[in-house]
């Protein structure tokens, strides 16, 4: 049999909005917001600051501003959710059983919701000095 | 005819080139990033749950073999976020230029950006190791 090969213009695709083209988006566009967040933690405390400078005060002294707050809980949401996200695509790429693929899902959305979780709830309770 | 190449145990090899060890690299520094970034999450919020195990958590982390993956690590963020945006550029503004020649292109350039970002960074975190775990 000849294969048969349809010409489509690219880019101009029409995709039903589904769940999967909804995580597709997702992927990107949380990518072009991760770059200056996630980046710019990386620089400031691995790179400038290093991890011998970093102790509970430090921790207490950074999160004493709301702005460093909101940082770490965009980066929280945005990074994990991305992760997480990336992690099931890997998996689905290796599963063939569909019902498998759908029971992965549920276990993956658990994690991300209890780790979310647990990093929001230090976020908004702060540093506890004893 | 054009050339098949067979592999030592007679498959045909996959000849993805560039393309194909983007992907793997987009991949694995990405679980590398998730795993470290999940591990990160716990270790952080101990200063609310339990405040006394956070200066043991950051004593693992001041360790040698933990600052060379923090190295290692560095690299899996950077590269991953300039191959991120190269995917994202392309697929959500260029979707035309999704073409094997461009893809080839943008695949050294990413590496090269991501290795030209990563040194600097590297270097100076190298330096950290060299001065508070050697006493240079």
């Amino acid at each position: 049999m000849a294969a048969r090969t349809e010409q489509v213009p690219l880019g101009k695709v029409e995709i039903e909005e589904s769940f999967e083209s909804l995580a597709w988006k997702w992927m990107r566009y949380s990518a072009l917001l991760l770059i200056p967040l996630a980046w710019g933690h990386v620089a400031i405390q691995d790179v400038l600051v290093g991890v011998h400078r970093i102790d509970l005060d430090y921790v207490a002294m950074r999160w004493a501003s709301l702005g460093w707050r909101v940082y770490d809980f965009a980066l929280l949401a945005f990074a994990f959710a991305h992760g997480v996200n990336g992690l099931r695509q890997v998996l689905n790429d290796y599963i063939g059983s569909a019902r498998t693929r759908r029971y992965l899902g549920w276990v993956l959305l658990l994690l991300w919701l209890v780790l979310s979780l647990i990093g929001a709830a230090a976020i908004v309770g702060g540093v506890r000095i004893s | 005819m054009q050339e098949i190449r067979l592999n030592v145990v007679g498959l045909t090899r996959y000849r993805g080139q560039e393309g194909q060890l983007s992907f793997i690299l987009h991949r694995l520094t990405g679980l590398g990033t998730l795993l470290f970034l999940a591990i990160h999450i716990l270790d952080t919020s101990t200063v609310y749950f339990f405040p006394s195990l956070y200066q043991h958590a950051v004593e693992i982390y001041r360790s040698t073999p933990m600052m060379l993956g923090e190295i290692v690590l560095v690299f899996c963020v950077i590269y991953h976020g300039v191959n991120g945006a190269r995917i994202a550029l392309f697929d959500l503004f260029f979707p035309e230029s999704w073409t094997i020649q461009t893809q080839r292109r943008s695949a050294y350039w990413t590496l090269g950006i991501a290795l030209v970002l990563w040194v600097p960074a590297a270097f100076w975190m190298g330096r950290s190791l060299l001065v508070y775990n050697f006493g240079l």
